[in-house]
């Protein structure tokens, strides 16, 4: 029993999203500043939105949920997703 | 990158640090959760799941889910590793479990003139080398036998806590293993 395997790229992909979606399900995402302030890269697009003039409570949502790069990573094996800050391409198996 | 050089790094502190992180919904902290473990459960379930790899994805998933719904219980006395592979552990013995509980088991009486094992099963699932030889032959198995055989001999359970666990009589257990044993032995030899 000392074999490895790597989970494919899309699993990963899937269970994240599964996740964020039970995590809203239960609460509010912790906000983009605040998840900014402790270190986590922002993507491109989160990093619009939290420095966007708007209000603390839309630097909540999870914006992966609107993304083409989730789509991509959850149906494609090692999707060519490559932004920095994407847990997407943070999963690909390169 | 190796499994084990993944996570070679990271330190019970750095796993509370990630699970508090976790349930404060920090979405970086989710990712990094699963980017860091999703392979040594994947592992662990497909080796144990095996041939039945069609499984392993929404079994590994629901182990995830569970690990969200419990994550609060992690205390940080044992690697986050091996939390999570105990919530795989009772996932894949709910799954074998499931199937012997609706497998057609063998008739009374077709069990009782059974040849004795000439293999020591022990030994084979003990070693290494011949691992890989006897996952093919498992795999050749129907598969409420590969799994009776996984359960009892990889999963060191006992043929009463198998019993236990699905319902059945030992006596059906053990006639259930015996005859696994003989298939498996068959195919081994041949």
């Amino acid at each position: 029993m000392s074999e490895d395997f790597r989970a494919p790229s899309r699993l990963k992909s899937r269970i994240y999203s599964a996740l964020l979606k039970r995590q809203r399900e239960d609460g509010p995402l912790l906000n983009l500043s605040e998840v900014k302030a402790r270190g986590g890269r922002l993507c491109v697009f989160e990093e619009l939105v939290q420095i966007a003039p708007v209000g603390e409570s839309a630097k909540q949502p999870n914006l992966c949920r609107l993304c083409h790069a989730r789509i991509l990573a959850e149906n494609i094996e090692n999707a060519p997703v490559y932004w920095p800050g994407c847990p997407y391409a943070q999963f690909q198996n390169r | 990158m190796p499994l084990a050089a993944r996570e070679s790094g990271r330190g019970v502190d750095d796993d509370v640090a990630l699970v508090t992180a976790v349930l404060q919904r920090d979405r970086k902290a989710t990712a990094e959760f699963v980017s860091t473990y999703t392979d040594a459960v994947y592992s662990f379930v497909r080796r144990r799941l095996s041939p039945r790899h069609d499984l392993v994805d929404d079994l590994v998933q629901e182990v995830f889910i569970a690990a969200w719904e419990n994550l609060d219980s992690f205390r940080g006395v044992s690697p986050l590793r091996a939390w999570l592979l105990g919530i795989a552990r009772h996932k894949i013995e709910d799954h074998y479990r499931r199937l012997l509980q609706s497998a057609q088991l063998l008739e009374p009486e077709a069990a009782e003139d059974l040849p004795a094992s000439e293999l020591d099963m022990e030994a084979i699932a003990d070693r290494k080398r011949t691992e890989q030889r006897a996952r093919q032959v498992l795999a050749e198995l129907p598969e409420h036998y590969s799994v009776a055989l996984q359960w009892r001999y990889w999963e060191k359970r006992s043929a009463r806590e198998m019993a236990e666990a699905t319902g059945r009589s030992e006596k059906a257990i053990e006639r259930l293993l015996a005859r696994a044993r003989e298939q498996f032995r068959r195919r081994w030899l041949a």
